[in-house]
């Protein structure tokens, strides 16, 4: 998967938004999307906000999880843990480079905000990494990681499976190989 | 799916090469001692240091140490020992097995044969007493030098890596790649670069033509 796959996936995340315009309800094939009325907040997927916002048709409202003392929080209790501690959303990273890309005047301390969510990322492939480490030197069958999001499955996975593949095909040469068949001259 | 082509990959690791895969030709092109059991006529001509002369039919002799490529010896070798015997190589033998168990980290791998892991595992073939050591050890050096493949790949971005990779062999390069390309993808969506439109890597080399060039 590429990432901008990943960040597509994202996009169903459903955000608040506060719409400067008025709208009747609309019917989708994925959903309905509730009535727009200028003043008043509500839900709508992702792709949506960033579309309205980016035609100045919205203001955004972050994430209640995207505030600087929760994030300190939840960053502080990550470096803690050893195991991944479960995030705020499944697609943090995702999250936070669009909303912060494209809404950072409605985002109260954007930079900050960009930070500790760069600490928590760097944190968890740190563990990543550690944990794939023990598992290709103890040559375990297999391992359960809870509470990884798929972008940080995406960035590590290719390099993580090739690698085990190589094992795997060097671990069956262990086993004496039956006789291929030869012939006789 | 981003990809333009795709190469056939190597099999060598595994029970036999891919006979399409051009990792795999290289590696059997790599030369190994061999010892003949019988007398092979009129190869003295290409061997003449070791060739019997003239009268016997520029034969090698037998029981005559020659270095033949690994698709050659394997093809010639045969169960029951009448055309060829096999001598492992240095690297494959107990003294630097010794090495390789006591620190993996610190060989260079790219001077030893730059496709020591597949070439190791084709020698599994000739039916060596020593074959179960040779994989275990195999086993166990790709195991020691993977921690250090993977902070290198994950970790350099934007650098040049030569010094990082010059130690490896080819099996290691082709995964420090991928890992280096996980991280590529990953930065080029963080900045933004994923959305933008960029001209493919096969068409950048055509030099268009001005339409007025044309008109002439």
């Amino acid at each position: 998967m590429d990432a901008a796959e990943v960040e597509f996936l994202a996009e169903k995340e459903l955000v608040t938004i506060i719409p400067n315009f008025s709208l009747d309800k609309i019917y989708l094939i994925g959903g309905d999307l509730g009535p727009f009325n200028p003043g008043l907040p509500v839900e709508v997927p992702l792709w949506l906000a960033i579309n309205l916002k980016q035609r100045q048709k919205c203001r955004l409202l972050p994430p209640e999880w995207m505030d600087v003392e929760k994030l300190e929080k939840i960053r502080d209790h990550e470096r803690k843990e050893e195991t991944f501690t479960p995030m705020p959303s499944p697609y943090y990273m995702e999250l936070t480079k669009l909303l912060l890309n494209h809404a950072s005047d409605n985002i109260p301390k954007a930079d900050e905000i960009r930070t500790l969510v760069k600490d928590m990322w760097d944190t968890r492939i740190a563990k990543l990494r550690v944990s794939a480490d023990s598992f290709v030197r103890q040559q375990e069958a297999h391992a359960k990681l809870d509470n990884l999001t798929l972008m940080e499955i995406n960035t590590s996975g290719t390099f993580l499976t090739q690698a085990l593949n190589h094992m795997y095909k060097l671990r069956t040469n262990l086993q004496p190989s039956e006789s291929t068949q030869s012939q006789d001259f | 799916m981003s990809e333009a082509y795709f190469r056939v990959e190597s099999g060598a690791l595994g029970p036999e090469e891919n006979f399409l895969s051009l990792d795999d030709i290289l590696m059997s092109h790599e030369k190994l001692p061999v010892r003949t059991e019988t007398a092979m006529p009129r190869l003295g001509a290409f061997f003449l240091d070791r060739s019997g002369g003239a009268e016997t039919d520029n034969a090698v002799p037998q029981g005559s140490k020659l270095e033949l490529p690994l698709w050659l010896a394997k093809g010639l070798f045969d169960n029951k020992r009448r055309i060829l015997s096999v001598e492992l190589p240095k690297i494959y033998q107990e003294g630097w097995r010794t090495v390789f168990s006591a620190d993996a980290n610190v060989v260079d791998l790219h001077k030893m044969g730059p496709h020591f892991y597949g070439f190791g595992s084709q020698l599994l073939h000739f039916d060596s007493p020593e074959n179960a050591d040779i994989s275990q050890s195999l086993l166990q050096t790709f195991i020691g030098r993977f921690r250090r493949i993977m902070d290198s790949s994950q970790n350099a971005y934007n650098e040049d890596t030569s010094a990082l990779v010059a130690r490896l062999d080819e099996m290691e390069r082709g995964l420090f790649q991928t890992g280096q390309k996980g991280l590529n993808d990953f930065q080029c969506w963080e900045k933004g670069q994923a959305s933008q439109i960029t001209a493919s890597n096969l068409v950048q080399n055509y030099k268009k033509r001005k339409f007025t060039d044309i008109e002439d």
